[in-house]
Parts: structure tokens; sequence; C-alpha cells
């Protein structure tokens, strides 16, 4: 049994690695304890907001209004059951997001797939590394990711940077990786650089959570090799907070 | 593989057993893993082998890099790179054969110590003197005693050791003495610093853009 299987673990992704990056504690708890964190309205807002930039890229004619009550409407029924003040903030955001993206990225055209599956195998790695990537123009060489933050960063950031090396590592090593940051008022489209190291980094950390996996069959054993850092954003859902608190004490 | 490069084998991190030089005592070693656990076997009165000394790599090591070593060494006659760290400090690598009554296999022999350079490079000198009479063939070396180098005054003084290598005849290649160009590692690729990441902002490319046609191409 590999330690994957014994934390029934089919798959690794950008996403999971970036967590055990930042807060391994926090991973232990989702991936481990299966105590997953509930999604909160800026990751609805991210998810929303790219789902209306997809539908006014694929439907060219569509007017940004449109796009703007699709990815509303997708808001709407991720939080509905989410009553925290920051809903209606991030509701009222998401409008200039999807207006910002569209202005963006409809240069470049109806991509010729949206949320594309890939799936890279790592010699040494028992699982294989998953992930979707956003947008891809296929015939013009070109595979974008869109993020969407209230600050725009002024170049790509390393979780970023590891997640997209692996769409490139999949899709092909000519095309160009480029990472979009979308803020209410300001864009900007990020090359990816050194996509071969950032790929060996994600490798890295992926073959760290295999040996990290390999120390216990026990998640509590695995707990009491980290400690978590419970300002940290990962830990701000009141049920993981908790869940934090019963299992480490902090 | 026109140019017979292994890019395979030489990306995939297969790890040479190494000998090891003591420039302090003027020791050869082989060193072994067993079970997780570095081995070591003092081999300096027995030591014979084969230098290939058709590919010894030279360029820059670091040895201090708090796991393994970085080796900015390219083959001998090819541009050394600049050393990617002020911690690289010149050095050489090279591929030897061990008789079989050190073990018969394939090792690695690596050091920046002066003091091993200067045991190395006399042996070179050599080995450049014999080649045009043993054309195609390698040495085959043994170890005489180290020679002691002392440096410094006082209590500073100290005593470092230069092999005595000696070349006692030439053979054919052996078939298992293969040199595989090996990349440096990751890490080591964006010379001693992180890669960046990209900051270069970049826009929807024009509508006749077609990626990898040059107007210039002539397909007629």
């Amino acid at each position: 049994m590999t330690p994957f299987e014994k934390y029934d673990i089919a798959h690794l992704s950008p996403s999971s690695c970036n967590t055990f990056t930042a807060a391994p504690a926090a991973f232990i708890l989702q991936k481990c304890m299966k105590k997953n964190s509930p999604v909160g309205p800026a990751a609805h807002r991210g998810t929303s907001a790219e789902s209306g930039v997809v539908f006014g890229l694929i439907n060219p004619d569509a007017s940004v209004d449109e796009c703007i009550a699709v990815a509303k409407d997708e808001y709407n029924a991720l939080t509905a059951l989410i009553f925290d003040g920051s809903v209606d903030k991030e509701r009222n955001s998401i409008g200039d997001f999807v207006r910002m993206g569209l202005a963006e990225l409809r240069p470049y055209g109806i991509p010729s797939s949206t949320q594309g599956h890939i799936s890279v195998e790592v010699e040494g790695l028992s699982v294989p590394l998953i992930g979707y990537y956003d947008f891809e123009w296929e015939h013009k060489g070109i595979l974008i990711d869109l993020k969407t933050s209230h600050q725009l960063p002024s170049k790509i950031k390393q979780p970023h940077a590891r997640q997209v090396s692996l769409y490139k590592a999949a899709r092909g090593d000519n095309l160009s990786a480029r990472i979009s940051y979308v803020t209410p008022k300001k864009t900007a489209t990020y090359e990816l650089e050194n996509y071969r190291e950032h790929l060996k980094a994600l490798e890295t950390v992926a073959l760290t959570i295999q040996r990290f996996l390999s120390l216990s069959d026990d998640p509590l054993e695995l707990c009491s090799f980290v400690v978590p850092d419970v300002d940290s954003f990962y830990f701000n859902d009141p049920l993981t907070r908790q869940a934090v608190f019963e299992t480490w004490g902090l | 593989m026109a140019l017979g490069f292994n890019f395979a084998s030489a990306d995939n991190g297969e790890i040479i057993p190494i000998i090891k030089y003591d420039a302090r005592s003027g020791r050869i070693s082989r060193r072994d893993r067993v079970d997780g656990i570095n081995d070591e076997t003092d081999i300096t009165n027995t030591f014979k082998a084969i230098f290939d000394f058709e590919n010894i790599e030279t360029g820059t090591i670091n040895f201090n890099t708090g796991s393994a070593p970085d080796f900015a060494v390219v083959r001998i006659g090819e541009q050394i790179p600049p050393p990617p760290t002020p911690d690289h400090k010149p050095g050489a690598r090279i591929l030897i054969k061990l008789s079989k009554e050190n073990g018969g296999d394939i090792r690695e022999l690596a050091s920046n110590a002066k003091s091993f350079l200067r045991g190395l490079n006399a042996l070179h000198d050599d080995y450049i003197s014999g080649v045009v009479a043993n054309k195609g063939k390698l040495p085959v070396v043994e170890a005489g005693k180290a020679i002691g180098i002392s440096t410094g005054e006082g209590a500073r003084k100290s005593t470092n050791y230069s092999p005595n290598f000696k070349i006692v005849s030439w053979v054919d290649r052996p078939a298992d003495l293969v040199y595989i160009p090996k990349s440096r590692n990751a890490a080591a690729s964006s010379a001693g610093y992180p890669p960046s990441t990209g900051g270069t902002k970049v826009s929807a490319p024009s509508d006749d853009y077609v990626p990898g046609f040059d107007e210039d191409d002539d397909f007629g």
C-alpha cells in the first residue's frame, strides 16, 4: 500500500501541493483527516467571475452585462448558504472583475478549450499530478490561467508559476504559458519564465508529501510533526479553526 | 541520439557511487550506501583503477550546499561556465573503474581541494605524455605514498596531502566505463538563485499571428 492509498488520496494537484507548502497542518486536516474547509466568498467570487469570462469568450457577441449576469447567477447559487458580511462585498465586485477579464482576454479570440483536464506522471510519485487549465488557444500556442484578486501583483507568484508549469508540461513545451491577473480596476498578463525549474519545484513538493505521508498510518501522528499558524487564512473558517483547536490544542 | 547524448540518463538523477580522497590524511576510500547509511572502506594501500581522462570534467564545484554537491563542470575542452556562486571552487570530476581487488565497479572521483588537484594535474600530465604512444587507451593508475604539503606557520600551520598517482599500464576502454554528461540539478540550473517566475507583461497576438511560421520560410 502506497502512502497515498493509506489516506485514500488518488492524486495531487498544484493546489494541494501549494497548501502543503504554505500550511502542512491544513493539508493534513483536508487530505488525511478529511476535514475540508468550506470555500469562502472570495474563492466563489473567483470561480464565478471566471465563468462570466468564459461565457464572454466563447460567445464573442454576448454583451458584458450578459457575462456579468452569468457570473452573478453562479455566485448567488454558490453563496446561498453563506452568511458572511463579505458575501455582498465580493458580489459587488464581480461585475468589474468580469469586465476587466473580458477586456484582457477577448483580444485573444475564442479559446480552443477551457477548463482542460491534464494529468502528469512524475517518476517516483505513486499518484498523478492533475489540474485544470483555464484557457487554451491551441492555434496560437497560448495557454492562460486567470487569477482574480483585489491587488495586482507585479510578477507571477511562485505557487502560480508551479501550477502553470504543470499545464505547460502537459500541453506542450512550445506553448506560451501565461497568467492573467485581474483586479476590479487593472489587469496584467505575465508570461511564465523558467518553467522547467518551477515544474521541478512542484515535483519536489509532491515527492516531499509522499515521504511525509509515509511517516505514519495515523493522521494524528502526522499532526504531531507540524504546528499550524492559526492566524493563517487557511484556518479562518470557524469550523476549521475549531478542528485545529481540537487537534493541536492551539 | 546522433550526438550520443543520453538525455534520459542525464536527467534521471542516477547516482554513481563515489571514491573519496581525504586531502587532510591522504587516504582513499570507497563509499557505499548500505541500508541508507554511508559505509566507507579505506582502499589507499590497494588502490588501482582505470581513469577516464578522455572525459574528465573541470569547472567549479560547491561541496558546501548542505545536501548534494553542485557541479558546474564540463567535459575537458568545452567552455567552462562561470562559478554560479562564491562557494563554487575550481575542481574536477572523473569516472574511474576500480580494480577487481577494490570492487571492480565504476566510481566517480571529484574534489576541489587544491592538494588533490595538484596530484591529479600531475597525473594528467603523465597521461598527456603517455597517450601519444597509447592512442585510444586509458591509463591504469596506482597510488603511491601521498605527499604532505604544509602551509602557514605556528598555530596556523596545516598539512594537506597530494595524491601520488602513477600510471602503471594502459588498457582498452572497458565496456562499462561509459561517460554520460550530467545536467546540473534544478536547484543549481538557475545559477545559484531562485528562478524568476515572470514579470514581463504580454498581450494578445495580432489576428494574423501564426505560431512557428516565418514569412521568409520557403516550403516550395
